[in-house]
Order: structure tokens, then sequence, then C-alpha cells
């Protein structure tokens, strides 16, 4: 094993570890999705109109990544100490894959269409973008919640 | 009837032991539950952020109450219906779990900071959302709510397990 197998130690045998770090996990998820929601009302026209595009895709942005990079550290300690239960649930397998899908979709397209002037109008091509988006996190999020239903 | 034996009752209703024994809708529930927190408090940590000027300290904080209070409120109304419906389905374990208390207690103190901001702060919003700085009040409220979030979040995580 290359990790650190103290730490592995830590995260198994103390009673407060892990509940205290997947309290940090659903921080993230809620700076993360919260972003989410906030850009593609946004982006798509329904919601918080008066405020510039431009403003939110520079500000919100971070905010998401924050979140994203806090839910993703946590998540990752989560998953060390039993890897392989984890790797054998077909809800963690989903949430991977989904978590993939979400994180290309968001760095590839979303971060260029949010950029782009054309974001200031809820254009059918900002709703579909919108729709993508926020599918893909809340998969993320769904097929996450499923893994302590899966065993 | 003390509390602890209407919460046993409560949850040996039929609908109560159906909604807990469902494969599907306590799922759907608690996740609900979960996920609604990015409409609810997602949104509410905008408006705190905005008071501490960490973002767009460009834009007045009543444009952004406007802009994001309508969408909170629904998240938060989603909350509070899940939420009940998970009580009914395990009103007798979760009743007595000292994260819970510690929750509900925490949340009396957010309605509490929210009505202080409404009572001291909104009425005179016109004289400050315009200028550079943010009362030193309503900046405390801010802190606070966000702290109190994260509590309130933390113990409704901790309260699944057996601490």
């Amino acid at each position: 094993m290359s990790y650190d197998s103290h730490t592995i130690d830590i995260l198994r045998n103390s009673k407060y570890a892990i509940p205290v770090i997947q309290s940090f996990h659903l921080f993230g998820i809620t700076l993360l999705l919260g972003s989410m929601v906030i850009l593609n009302l946004r982006l798509s026209g329904i919601g918080l109109r008066q405020i510039p595009m431009a403003l939110l895709a520079k500000q919100v942005w971070r905010l998401a990544i924050g979140g994203l990079l806090l839910a993703m550290a946590s998540g990752f300690l989560v998953f060390l100490p039993d890897p392989a239960r984890y790797a054998a649930n077909y809800a963690f397998r989903t949430k991977m894959v989904a978590l993939c899908v979400a994180v290309g979709f968001q760095f590839l397209i979303y971060r260029r269409v949010i950029r782009s002037g054309a974001a200031e109008s809820g254009s059918p091509r900002n709703i579909i973008v919108a729709c993508c988006s926020l599918t893909s996190w809340f998969l993320v999020g769904w097929a996450g919640r499923a893994i302590a239903f899966l065993g | 009837m003390s509390v602890v034996s209407w919460c046993h009752w409560l949850q040996n209703t039929s609908w109560a032991t159906s909604l807990r024994q469902s494969d599907f809708f306590f799922p759907l529930v608690e996740g609900s539950h979960i996920l609604a927190l990015s409409l609810s408090v997602g949104l509410i940590i905008l408006l705190d952020l905005r008071l501490l000027r960490l973002v767009l300290p460009s834009e007045r904080v009543s444009k952004i109450m406007n802009q994001v209070m309508p969408w909170a409120l629904p998240g938060f109304g989603i909350m509070f219906v899940t939420g009940l419906l998970l009580f009914f389905a395990q009103a007798e374990k979760v009743y007595t779990n000292g994260y819970f208390r510690v929750k509900m207690l925490v949340l009396v103190l957010l309605g509490i900071n929210a009505l202080i901001y409404q009572l001291k702060f909104y009425p005179a919003m016109a004289e400050w959302d315009l200028s550079e700085s943010v009362p030193r009040g309503a900046q405390v409220i801010a802190v606070t709510s966000l702290a109190f979030w994260m509590i309130v979040i933390a113990c409704g995580r901790l309260m699944a397990y057996e601490l």
C-alpha cells in the first residue's frame, strides 16, 4: 500500500472521524449544488435576471469550484478506509461516472457558455445547457444518496 | 401522554409505518431533504456572502435579496415538508437523538437571527444598500447565519450515526 496507513487507521477506528468528514462532504455539496442552481437559474433566464451573468460567471463559479474541491477531498477520505466496499457498490460506480460527465461538461462546455456574451439571454441553447448541467450534478447527488441504501 | 409515547404512537400509525418501510418513498423523501439544501441554504449562502462583501460587492444587497428569496423560500418549504415526513416516520428514535435536539434549537436561533435582520436592518436598507459598507450588525448576522447553518447540516448528518 502506498497510502499512509496511519491515516487510514484513524479513519477506520475513530467513531467520529467518518461522520465529521461526511458533514464536510455535505457542506461542499450544499455550496456546489447551490452555486449550480444560482448559475443555471440565471443562464436559463428563469431567475436572478437582474444580476449580470458576467459577475455570476466569475464569482459564483469560484464558489462552485470551492464546493467541488471540498466535496471531492472529503469524499476521498470517506472512500479511503473502505475502497473495496465502495467499488462493489453500483450506486457508487454510477456516482463516479456521473461525476466525470458533470465535471467534463462543466469545464469543456459550460464554462465557455456562461462566459460568452450570449449567456445574458435565456435562449433555447442556454436552457438546454442549464438543464444538462443541473441534471448531471443532481444525478451525482442522487447516486451518492443511493450508496447508503444499496449497502 | 408523554412526548415519547406520542412519538411512539405517531411512528406506528399505518401511514408512518408504510413510509418508513417503503423502499422507494423513504429514500426519495430523504434524498429530497438533502438535495433541497442547494435551493434553501445554498441560496442563503449567497446573501450572507454578499453581506460580508465576499461576492458581488458591486450589486445592491436589496437586489440580491429580491432575486434570491423567491427561490430560497420554496426551498425551505421542501426542507420543512420532507423533514416533517422524516420525523413522522422515525419519531421515537429521532426525538431522543441529541443531535436532532441541537439541530432544532439552532434552527430556532436561526429564525431569531433572521427576524432581527428583518426588524432592525431591513427597514433601513435603502440607507446602506448603495454605500460601500454594510452595517457591522448585519455582518454579524451574516456570520452567525453561515456558522449556524453549518451546525444544522452537521447535526442532520450526525443524527444518522449511532454516536
